[in-house]
């Protein structure tokens, strides 16, 4: 009787009808307005370049592939494009494992310092590198003429150091983020126990790090191949994919072949999702018990410690230098030429605006972007509808999709009604909101998959509405991944050039482009003065932020321990 | 409950940043493809005249070409405010261009006006061989007289200059050289010049700024920003070849469909000024307006007799013909 009368009751009229259908379906309804949103603008811009590649003025044609696979020059390109990525992945790796290791199992001292400077580069737009090589070793460089050098930065060697030295931050921090995570009772119960340092790190260090190692290889794959200001500047005329896609489509409007350079450059990295994912199905490794704390400090051996601190202490070295020397770079006249100090370049304001307008795109693509991601995540991992795991390898591909590509896509999907957004600033802040989205769903499932479903149906079995639920239960507990979400995307799209390099246009113009249009044309000082700048203010931004999250972190906390008392 | 406050705060800055959304009463969006340097000159030339803000992005005459040919018909800017002879006449072919009768352009020439006030050519301006005087006297080589002693194996990789495709300059250094020596003798130059040519920059300008660091010997490149950097204090040396020079303008025109058409049409009154052709002189820009020019002075430079409609009509078929020859194949 009384389970009855529950039933009836909020069938009374039409309108507690359509609440109760909401409140039951709103799962279904959310996920049907995110996968419009994701098929609107991810899927659609992919598509878009797919079909300009094989599409002529004179209709369907594989004309266009055929020239890309006749001519020498584009397969040298391609060539270059594949071993730039496969040497700069496996160097990073490398680096960015030992600095990952010393910083969370090395010496207490070391630890932050050598963290805080690895992820400098993050903050700064990725071809500060270029300018910073062209200062010490360009023709006329410092150390060219004091060591009397004869090196030539401007072809292969110089892209690839450049980009290595761009992406080690991005490998170290993945690295670090999983060796944080790992419980670090099992690496020191096998040292107890006798295991030497190199088996520990063979044997069990490794093995629980693949996911994370795999996780950042295909990151900083897809983003070598993809990123090119530093290829740009100083490829000389050694070809590359992705400088050449720009070329081909800012240069000469030539969007067919473009298209083609674009699908091509997409390949590998698909390719490479997959294998991904396919290696870490059924490979999640659960360590045992507890919560993870720092680990102690213990002996390192000689034979690792020495190899491990000199690949670490000269990357740390050559990040410090490059930084320093665009600092120095800022403020003198013309660094290695006519070394006056002078204020001109810092006092120069025409990038005012373009440093404006990349905080306020970066903030809404943070604030759409992490918003959209714990929504993606709750219906990825609470949903249960066909198609729920193609909405997750969508929502996680932009993981692995090319930046120039997604910029091209949007140039061609939302140039002409009826969605025409270029020319704005929205086209801005969405490419970066849907090509970063993948930390925030991640971040989400994992903090899902940390609550048991059982307090969300305690609540609803209380009476509370889905609403009520979300907002009461998920939310709070799903905050962490918001904020990750959020700072990620911020401090991704306030750098990042790749894609929004095709979307801007005047009066929206950003600081990532305006440093490398005059990085590319040679105005260094006023190139390094606007990085300066911005890596200023992006440090002021993360600082803000990190105070924020710690502060309502710190509440909750509070709030949980008042409430189990 | 917890991260309310910070969700709030986010909401705050948010909302701060979409109101601070620019109170654009007088702005004009423009495709503008001097010299950085020289687009901020005007810009603030015309802001203070005028009160008219003009947006800009910096882009080359190629890029800006290419942009507005795949925007069009629907452009994401009010006007073009410096682009090369090939768009100016493209544009004017295709009805992009909103003619205007400006007063204040009256009394110009043929060569800066348009017949049909289609479009406008604020400033011509021309490409010359640069040096890096220290460089030069380290290896003890003499600054060339001619351009055919560019050719020369010694200044092998000791080159660089502008890419056609991208750059205006580098358009205008093709057709100058196309119509100096001859189609077939123009390109049988140009291949064996790239032999020694290190490689093609994006921008026309980028040659002065890298062989005034001393990155390369010479340098093929816009006169626009050469006063400056000597100005400035590097080590350029310049001259004109006997053979002589090339020019191209820099042509304004108001695009088609522009909610700003009023504001445009103030912005191209003043470029017909006496005083901005002096401030477009005085960066070493031959001007509409006769004004003492700041690079060349008093001396004519000599000039290579060009056919722009020709070259513009020619650009599409050339840029294939440059790519077949310098791009597709690998060195």
């Amino acid at each position: 009787m009384a389970e009855a009368e529950i039933l009836n009751l909020p069938q009374r009229n039409l309108l507690g009808r359509v609440k109760t259908f909401i409140n039951a379906e709103l799962v279904h309804i959310l996920a049907a307005i995110l996968f419009l949103l994701l098929a609107i603008f991810l899927l659609y811009p992919i598509v878009a370049v797919l079909i300009k590649s094989i599409k002529g003025p004179e209709g369907w044609t594989l004309a266009y592939y055929l020239k890309f696979f006749v001519k020498g020059y584009y397969f040298r390109s391609l060539i270059n494009t594949l071993l730039l990525g496969v040497i700069n992945t496996v160097v990073c790796l490398i680096v960015g494992f030992c600095m990952a290791y010393l910083s969370t199992r090395g010496p207490m001292a070391l630890r932050k310092p050598l963290k805080l400077l690895t992820l400098l580069p993050l903050i700064a737009p990725p071809y500060l590198f270029a300018i910073s090589l062209i200062i010490l070793f360009g023709r006329n460089g410092v150390l060219t003429n004091a060591l009397g050098l004869n090196w030539s930065i401007y072809g292969f060697s110089g892209v690839v150091i450049a980009q290595t030295l761009a992406f080690i931050p991005l490998a170290y921090l993945m690295i670090e983020n999983t060796l944080m995570s790992l419980n670090p009772n099992l690496e020191e119960s096998a040292y107890d126990l006798g295991a030497s340092e190199i088996k520990i790190i063979r044997t069990i260090t490794i093995p629980l790090l693949a996911p994370g190692i795999l996780k950042a290889g295909l990151l900083v794959f897809v983003m070598t191949i993809a990123e090119f200001g530093n290829a740009a500047i100083l490829g000389g005329r050694t070809p590359f994919l992705a400088p050449d896609t720009y070329q081909m489509i800012i240069g000469e409007a030539d969007f067919e072949m473009g298209s083609v350079l674009s699908v091509i450059l997409i390949i590998p990295c698909i390719v490479i999702f997959f294998l991904h994912n396919y290696l870490l199905t059924g490979k999640k490794f659960t360590t045992i018990g507890g919560k993870p704390v720092a680990s102690e400090p213990r002996k390192i051996t000689p034979l690792v410690k020495v190899p491990f601190f000199i690949i670490s202490g000269i990357a740390a070295l050559v990040i410090t230098v490059s930084f320093g020397v665009v600092l120095v770079a800022s403020f003198t006249q013309l660094l290695g030429v006519k070394n006056e100090i002078v204020l001109s370049h810092i006092l120069n304001f025409d990038s005012n605006r373009a440093i404006y307008n990349s905080i306020k795109v970066s903030l809404i693509a943070a604030f759409i972007g992490a918003i959209i991601g714990i929504l993606l995540s709750y219906v990825i991992v609470r949903g249960k509808f066909f198609g729920r795991s193609f909405i997750e390898m969508v929502s996680l591909s932009g993981f692995a999709l090319p930046g120039t590509v997604i910029g091209i896509g949007y140039l061609l999907a939302f140039n002409t009604p009826p969605i025409k957004l270029t020319g704005g600033i929205m086209i801005l802040a969405l490419n970066c909101v849907f090509r970063f989205l993948a930390v925030g769903v991640e971040a989400g499932i994992s903090k899902l998959h940390q609550i048991n479903i059982e307090i969300e149906e305690a609540s609803a079995d209380l009476g509370a509405n889905f609403m009520t639920t979300f907002y009461k239960i998920v939310l709070p507990i799903m905050f962490p991944a918001f904020i990750a979400g959020f700072i990620y995307t911020f401090m991704t799209a306030i750098v990042s050039l790749s894609a929004v390099v095709f979307l801007v246009s005047p009066g929206y113009e950003l600081a990532a482009v305006k440093i490398f249009d005059a990085a590319a044309y040679g105005e260094i000082g006023f190139a390094s003065a606007t990085t300066m700048k911005l890596v200023l203010i992006v440090i002021l931004c993360m600082i803000g932020l990190n105070f924020l999250s710690k502060r309502s972190r710190f509440q909750a906390t509070q709030k949980g321990v008042s409430k189990n008392v | 409950m917890k991260g309310k406050l910070s969700l709030a705060v986010f909401i705050a800055i948010l909302s701060v940043a979409f109101m601070m959304n620019d109170a654009q009463a007088q702005n004009v969006r423009a495709y503008m493809g001097l010299s950085p340097e020289n687009n901020v000159k005007v810009v603030n030339f015309v802001k203070e005249k005028t009160g008219i803000s003009i947006l800009q992005t910096f882009q080359s005459f190629g890029e800006i070409e290419a942009k507005v040919k795949s925007e069009a018909p629907n452009f994401n800017a009010d006007m073009v405010s410096g682009c090369g002879s090939p768009l100016a006449f493209m544009a004017k072919k295709n009805g992009w261009s909103v003619p205007y009768d400006s007063p204040a352009w009256r009394g110009v020439s043929g060569e800066f006006l348009d017949k049909d006030k289609a479009w406008f050519n604020i400033s011509n301006f021309s490409f010359v061989l640069v040096g890096n005087r220290d460089k030069l006297k380290e290896k003890g080589y003499a600054m060339p007289k001619s351009w055919k002693e560019l050719l020369d194996p010694k200044w092998k990789d000791q080159i660089v200059m502008p890419s056609p495709l991208s750059s205006g300059t580098a358009n205008m250094i093709r057709f100058a050289f196309l119509a100096l020596y001859g189609e077939d003798e123009g390109w049988k130059y140009l291949q064996a010049l790239d032999k020694n040519i290190h490689h093609y920059t994006r921008s026309g300008n980028a040659p002065t700024d890298l062989v005034g660091r001393g990155e390369f010997l010479l340098g093929i490149t816009s006169d626009e920003n050469v006063k400056d950097r000597l100005n400035k204090g590097f080590p350029l040396l310049w001259t004109v070849p006997e053979e002589g020079i090339g020019y191209d303008g820099t042509f304004v025109f108001i695009l088609k469909g522009t909610a700003m058409a009023d504001a445009c049409k103030k912005v191209i009154d003043v470029m017909g000024t006496l005083e901005f052709s002096k401030l477009m002189a005085g960066i070493g820009y031959v001007t509409p307006r006769p004004a003492p020019n700041a690079l060349y002075g008093d001396v004519t430079p000599k000039y290579i007799k060009l056919d722009l409609g020709y070259a513009a009509d020619m650009r599409p078929k050339w840029n294939d013909i440059w790519k077949e020859k310098f791009r597709t194949e690998f060195k």
